[in-house]
């Protein structure tokens, strides 16, 4: 036979990259109050705008919520001179990608299209925002929609979740306890002229921000942002919408409301507390650290138990998610059904524990993760993009981006630790979405103060 | 159309491996990914879902490696990373900052090469926990979630390739041995059969000096068995299933038999897909949802593959109150209408100007760009696909689009699955 001895080369060492920074914006207001936000990224070639309105949801009617994302998914449905179907034409020939929607925060609406197609598609979405015609039929079809769309997110244990979620953990009288795009009754009594009524009283480029980005090489980017948009104006008797405040979370969050799907295969569990906002106290860039160790990788503090330990799991995570004001931190996946009650009892009493602590070892690797990946994540026009339209909702820059970024170098365990205990306060908000009549005694009797309070609802 | 030219450089190490290198400076990260020509076409009756279960314990520790590192390691040096398995394929891919490049190509070379000596009972009973949650997650306790496997099930025959799903069966997945890892990682795991592209900020021959550095020593240990090409021609008569089950809306799936990834006919097919149903001014939309409004949404796409077939859907999800059987009824004329007229100019331009500034969004970022090139170097023996696919399309005519409707989507080579509402008992 024949052999060889071969010599297999040693694990190497690696050279850290050099800090990053965000790509430099270059900005202007426009005299009509919209702000322009501009990045040059060499090489890509599908360039990406994004518009942010920021517009609290409680500036819907009660009775009509859902009527934002009715108006943002139908601003492309028909213009001053285009019917719906011409105008998914002129989209749609040139390659066009216009889309609209809703949140927490305000109305968005994103165009990706191939570069030599900017100063068109530009000119589509001047139309969309500023000269949308909301035909009837149009509308009442989106709102059709809808209401499919709302069976559907029912139907699916995660979803089903976050709607119970919401409407435990926020008090009643928020909008945030309800659904964005709005729920069955609200979303089945909005008419055309909700719909024309909410555009001409809150669409207005005051306050706006519009970013491009992409390979602006022989793109004068301002003067075609201006060309376009410059002369959208305020809408008649528009006021400068209230600055948001924080949610008020229920006098009773700390609880467990069963979700019964009996059968279920499978549990989706969620836990909940509240999170901060990106200008917390102490900086943001201890959470995504946070969501990270516990609960952002095979191997983080959840998964290392419930996924490879156990195998009760294909993931679970963790996440802070930040609001204008105020945020949340949720934690949520699926187990398997039959250890329902196990994996609950093992999840909240990791993120219980985790308030004694965290080690340098997760610390670091969860800084060095942050940082060292942001290179790879904001390499795209898209991203770039995004994360500049998300920041602009809250007046900040992506100048807040470089500075979390920079400000992970003093990040150690104890800042770490103190930052989860700002908001990590035992009273946690939990829903279940499984088999009520399997695990719901199992529930009662975990020694955690949520398992209290014990509410089953129909799935 | 838009001018692509990402530069493309390959070499073949002498153990068999192919290595195709793209150079891109903008920014200072590499991705490195690896595609190895097995997938579930290749598992055998009784074995199915073993390739994704594989995929799994890939992370679970090699001969240098300990379980769970080869995710810490590069998470702690910024990598982002994961493998999907699919019908022809299994791929792993992580990008890192440029320092890293090295340390990727170690941990890969570590297991793509000695994976066996870390297999064991315990590794493989965890995994297995795990994917039969990823199962139940996404397909068992998700409505419709089974309805693509029931597509695949019904439109090519017991005992084709194709006729099963990637995530398998859960009596399958218990079935599976340490002894069928080590079997399966000698036929299919090694260099002759791996596509390695390495994309991002590095120069061609330090790239190519560094791959050989760590694969060069492999040997060239993949033997797969002979597997003969399973041609299958379009159905000649209507195939359908129905379920009647717990979901929100009746909701029709109509597939039907293409040729194969990127074919010149199987790009003609996906033009008429977008005709049909792929775009917002697609004939069905516009008929369905906008017009008629019986349709609250449709989706067309198609997914290539390598072996005899590729597959085009139709997905439509249908308004309460309409009955499934007219909107087949209309998609049927719908059919017929596109093989007797064939698309207009129009609908040409808009399928390919969303074609391209999709294509142009993949590739954009270089892990979907790398990603891409390994796809076609594996699976169509060409690394300057990427460059060259938006021309390709570009040169179809109408009278293509035409004639591949009417070789491969005659209404009566369809297969439907309809998943229908379970009609709730008035209440009293």
């Amino acid at each position: 036979m024949n052999t060889s001895v071969v010599v297999e080369p040693p694990r190497p060492d690696v050279d850290p990259p050099e800090p990053y920074t965000f790509p430099e914006a270059r900005r202007r207001t426009l005299p009509n109050g919209l702000d322009v936000v501009v990045y040059d990224v060499p090489g890509q070639y599908v360039h990406s705008v994004r518009v942010s309105i920021p517009l609290p949801l409680s500036r819907e009617p009660r009775d009509t919520e859902g009527v934002a994302t009715i108006m943002a998914r139908t601003l492309d449905e028909g213009t001053a001179n285009h019917s719906s179907s011409e105008f998914a034409l002129l989209l749609e020939r040139k390659g066009v990608a216009l889309g609209a929607g809703a949140s927490e925060a305000g109305i968005s609406v994103d165009v990706d299209v191939a570069k030599r197609h900017l100063e068109y598609a530009m000119d589509l979405l001047r139309q969309a925002l500023t000269e949308p015609s909301f035909p009837d039929a149009e509308v009442t079809r989106h709102v059709k929609q809808r209401l499919a769309e709302i069976e559907q997110e029912r139907s699916v244990a995660a979803q089903r979740g976050a709607i119970e979620l919401i409407a435990t953990f926020f008090d009643a009288s928020e909008r945030s306890s309800r659904p964005t795009a709005g729920s069955r009754e609200t979303v089945a009594a909005i008419t055309r002229d909700d719909v024309v009524a909410f555009h001409s009283r809150e669409v207005s480029p005051v306050g706006a921000t519009v970013v491009l980005a992409g390979d602006l090489d022989g793109v004068d980017a301002f003067a075609v942002v201006e060309a376009a948009l410059g002369g959208w104006t305020a809408p008649e008797g528009w006021e400068a919408p209230p600055q948001p405040v924080a949610a008020r979370t229920a006098a009773n969050r700390g609880r467990v409301v069963v979700v019964d799907r009996p059968g279920s295969v499978q549990t989706e569990l969620v836990v909940a507390a509240n999170g901060p906002d990106r200008r917390v106290e102490g900086g943001w860039s201890p959470y995504p650290v946070l969501g990270f160790v516990l609960g952002g990788s095979p191997n983080a503090r959840v998964d290392a138990v419930l996924r490879e330990e156990k195998g009760y799991t294909y993931g679970i995570r963790s996440i802070f998610r930040p609001r204008r004001r105020g945020g949340l931190f949720l934690t949520s996946g699926s187990v398997r059904g039959d250890v329902t009650v196990e994996s609950l009892d093992i999840l909240l009493t990791i993120l219980d524990g985790a308030r004694q602590g965290f080690t340098d070892v997760e610390t670091k690797q969860g800084v060095d993760y942050i940082a060292m990946t942001a290179a790879s994540r904001y390499a795209t026009a898209d991203a770039i993009a995004d994360e500049a339209a998300t920041l602009a909702f809250e007046g900040l820059t992506t100048e807040f981006t470089t500075e979390t970024l920079r400000d992970l170098a003093d990040l150690d365990a104890e800042r770490l630790g103190d930052a989860y205990g700002r908001f990590a306060d035992g009273e946690w908000t939990v829903v279940v979405v499984g088999d009520a009549g399997a695990h719901v005694d199992g529930i009662r009797a975990l020694p955690h103060a949520a398992a209290r309070d014990v509410t089953v609802v129909s799935g | 159309m838009a001018d692509i030219a990402y530069p493309i450089a390959e070499r073949t190490l002498a153990n068999g491996l192919r290595v195709v290198v793209s150079e891109d400076h903008t920014v200072p990260t590499v991705t490195v990914n690896l595609w190895v020509g097995v997938g579930s076409r290749h598992e055998p009756a009784g074995r199915t879902g073993f390739a994704h279960l594989f995929e799994h314990l890939m992370f679970q520790g090699s001969r240098n490696v300990k379980s769970g590192e080869h995710f810490s390691a590069l998470m702690a040096e910024g990598g982002r990373l994961n493998a999907t398995t699919w019908f022809d394929r299994t791929n792993y891919f992580e990008t890192i900052p440029k320092g890293a490049l090295e340390l990727a190509l170690w941990l890969e070379a570590d297991r793509h090469g000695h994976l066996l000596d870390a297999v064991n009972q315990e590794n493989l009973d965890n995994q297995r926990d795990v994917v039969k949650e990823e199962k139940r997650q996404r397909y068992d306790n998700v409505p419709y979630g089974n309805a693509l496997v029931d597509v695949y099930a019904t439109v090519f025959p017991e005992g084709h390739p194709y006729h099963h799903p990637t995530i398998g069966s859960m009596e399958d997945l218990d079935a599976a041995s340490v002894e069928d890892v080590h079997a399966f990682f000698r036929h299919y795991y090694g260099p002759n059969n791996t596509v390695l592209t390495i994309v991002g900020d590095v120069e061609p021959d330090d790239a190519f000096a560094k791959v050989e550095k760590y694969f060069g020593a492999l040997p060239a240990s993949a033997q797969p068995p002979a597997h003969d090409v399973h041609h299958l021609d379009p159905l000649t008569e209507p195939v359908r299933l129905e379920r009647v089950e717990e979901v929100p809306n009746d909701r029709l799936h109509l597939a039907w038999r293409l040729p194969v990834d990127s074919d010149e006919d199987y790009l003609a097919c996906s033009l008429a897909f977008d005709v049909l149903g792929g775009l917002s001014t697609s004939r069905l939309v516009q008929r369905l949802v906008r017009d008629e409004q019986v349709a609250t949404a449709v989706h067309a796409h198609t997914m290539g593959f390598v072996d005899g077939v590729s597959l085009g859907l139709l997905i439509i999800d249908v308004a309460a109150g309409t009955d499934a059987g007219a909107i087949e009824d209309a998609v049927v004329e719908e059919l017929d209408r596109l093989i007797a007229e064939g698309p207009t100019a129009i609908e040409m331009e808009s399928s390919l100007a969303e074609t391209e500034r999709a294509w142009l969004s993949s590739l954009a970022s270089q892990e979907e760009r790398a990603d891409l090139i390994c796809h076609y170097t594996l699976l169509a023996d060409d690394s300057h696909f990427v460059n060259t696919l938006l021309d390709r399309i570009g040169a179809i005519g109408r009278d293509q689009v035409k004639a591949a409707a009417a070789t491969y989507l005659q209404p009566r080579s369809r297969a439907v699955v309809s998943y229908l509402v379970e009609e709730q008992e008035a209440a009293a």
